[in-house]
């Protein structure tokens, strides 16, 4: 609680500071808006309503390829712990699907699925499956040699050993994995959207470049920030929830 | 050999692991509800013995026979304790105890007042509900012990499920198992390579070493065993001998 409230202290201080620095040096609001331009034009953004659907866009998107990309990660990172040959036959693949910068995809998956949401979430599916496989094949992969000992006496079959033994034992790990897709998921929505954007937070900042806004863009820095504490809050409750029957630590 | 018909029958086992041989020419024959103990050195292959005879390994040659039949793998009429109580952290006490009936079937309540009886035989009446992670090390190896038991297998195999444990505790799970086995009629293989242990929980000793059974020695005491028999000359005389016995293979 205490170091929550320093925290907000340091907050404090800092924006003040930066609203000083911006009154007393006159720094143009083209290169720094100070922090009360900043809310009165999002401010303005939320009364009038224009905020709204973009939030709602990059929501989607997010949430959209958040979805496909744990079903990949969860569903590729069970049959690779699953059959070690296929690991062996695609691991290469996988790392070089890593590899490739997931932003000069953009272009192409313009040309592939027209613009609009599709592209963003692709790339957003793309990004955030690979914590979720990488961090479910490794939970897989390492149960506790006495623990398989204990199902293997006791004739447990494959799926009651997947589904009573290792998916229990990786939890954890699969969840840490999931937390981190959940940030990423968010800089996928955005990045794609400055590629092939109309609507979403990451067009609008494009939008707002094009106008020389820069208050507009600190605005939407703001709200994209919330976005990803609030979502990132989200899935650390849903990992307490979920591994509140585990010990702690 | 003992006239009595063999329950677990092992003969002639050979068994190897990557062309190093582990275990050479074993025979042993446990009788139906007699508690026999493995005694050795690290490394002399009294586990991988365990192992063969729960199915767990298959041995290069020999069979091993339980009941008369052939073992064919590891199966519900064997309960398996090992070196450490490998509870699964996620389930409480009561579903650890379980699992070896969830694994089979849909627990029924008949199976949960069992399992909730061998909890209270060994005191953890008031702990069904924890996680193992609430409970001391005494505590998680009486788990581990009641859901070895929980089947009512005939056979019970034991890998040094006590050494970690602290004298005072160890001596309380040694009487638990002794009273639970004689209870259950459930016979068992005891690995240690305590002398005092084996002497004490055993009605027959046997000692590897190399991957042989180098000697073996019938223990005479009366059951039920209490602890004040340690103290005992005919105790002593047969730790002694068994000691000796040891000493000599060194």
């Amino acid at each position: 609680m205490r170091a929550k409230l320093g925290s907000l202290l340091l907050l404090v201080v800092l924006i003040a500071c930066w609203e000083a620095a911006c009154r007393w040096l006159a720094i143009s609001v083209l290169i720094l808006p100070p922090p009360s331009a900043v809310v009165t034009v999002l401010a303005s953004e939320v009364m009038s309503g224009r905020l709204w659907p973009h939030l709602a866009t990059t929501g989607a998107e997010m949430a959209l390829g958040l979805a496909a990309g744990t079903v990949l990660g969860l569903g590729g990172g069970i049959f690779l712990a699953e059959w070690g040959a296929l690991r062996r036959l695609l691991q290469p693949y996988i790392l070089a699907s890593q590899l490739v910068p997931k932003l000069a995809l953009g272009p192409l998956f313009i040309i592939w699925f027209g613009f609009g949401l599709t592209p963003a979430i692709v790339i957003t599916a793309l990004i955030c499956f690979f914590p979720l496989l990488e961090n479910t094949l490794t939970g897989l992969t390492h149960i506790d040699p006495a623990k398989r000992e204990l199902f293997r006496m006791l004739g447990a079959t494959r799926l009651q050993t997947l589904l009573r033994l290792k998916l229990p034992s990786a939890l954890p790990v699969m969840l840490a994995g999931f937390r981190v897709a959940v940030v990423l998921a968010l800089v996928g929505a955005v990045v794609g959207e400055f590629v092939g954007g109309r609507l979403g937070l990451g067009a609008s900042i494009i939008a707002a470049q094009s106008t020389m806004d820069t208050p507009l863009i600190f605005a939407l820095f703001a709200v994209i920030t919330a976005l990803g504490l609030v979502v990132y809050q989200a899935a650390s409750l849903i990992e307490r929830v979920l591994l509140a029957r585990y010990p702690k630590g | 050999m003992s006239t009595e018909a063999a329950f677990l029958d092992i003969r002639r086992v050979d068994f190897g692991y990557g062309g190093e041989p582990v275990l050479r020419g074993i025979n042993w024959r446990l009788p139906r509800g007699q508690i026999h103990c493995l005694v050795g050195r690290s490394g002399c292959g009294k586990t991988s013995l365990l192992k063969l005879a729960a199915g767990l390994l298959a041995p290069d040659a020999g069979d091993i026979r339980l009941g008369g039949q052939p073992l064919a793998g590891p199966s519900g009429a064997i309960g398996f304790m090992f070196q450490s109580p490998v509870l699964l952290e996620w389930l409480s006490v009561l579903d650890n105890v379980l699992l070896p009936v969830s694994l089979k079937r849909s627990p029924t309540a008949e199976d949960r007042s069992e399992a909730r009886a061998l909890l209270e035989r060994l005191g953890l009446e008031a702990l069904t509900t924890r996680r193992p992670s609430q409970l001391s090390g005494g505590q998680q190896a009486r788990a581990a012990l009641a859901r070895a038991l929980v089947l009512r297998p005939p056979l019970l195999l034991l890998d040094e499920p006590f050494a970690a444990l602290d004298a005072m505790t160890r001596e309380e799970l040694q009487d638990e198992m002794l009273a639970l086995c004689a209870r259950q009629d459930t016979s068992a293989l005891f690995v240690t390579h305590d002398i005092a242990e084996a002497i004490y929980l055993g009605d027959k000793v046997a000692l590897i070493e190399r991957g042989r059974i180098v000697d073996e020695i019938d223990v005479n005491l009366p059951r039920p065993r209490r602890q004040a028999l340690r103290d005992e000359p005919a105790f002593t005389a047969l730790s002694r001998r068994l000691r000796i016995a040891m000493d000599a293979v060194r």
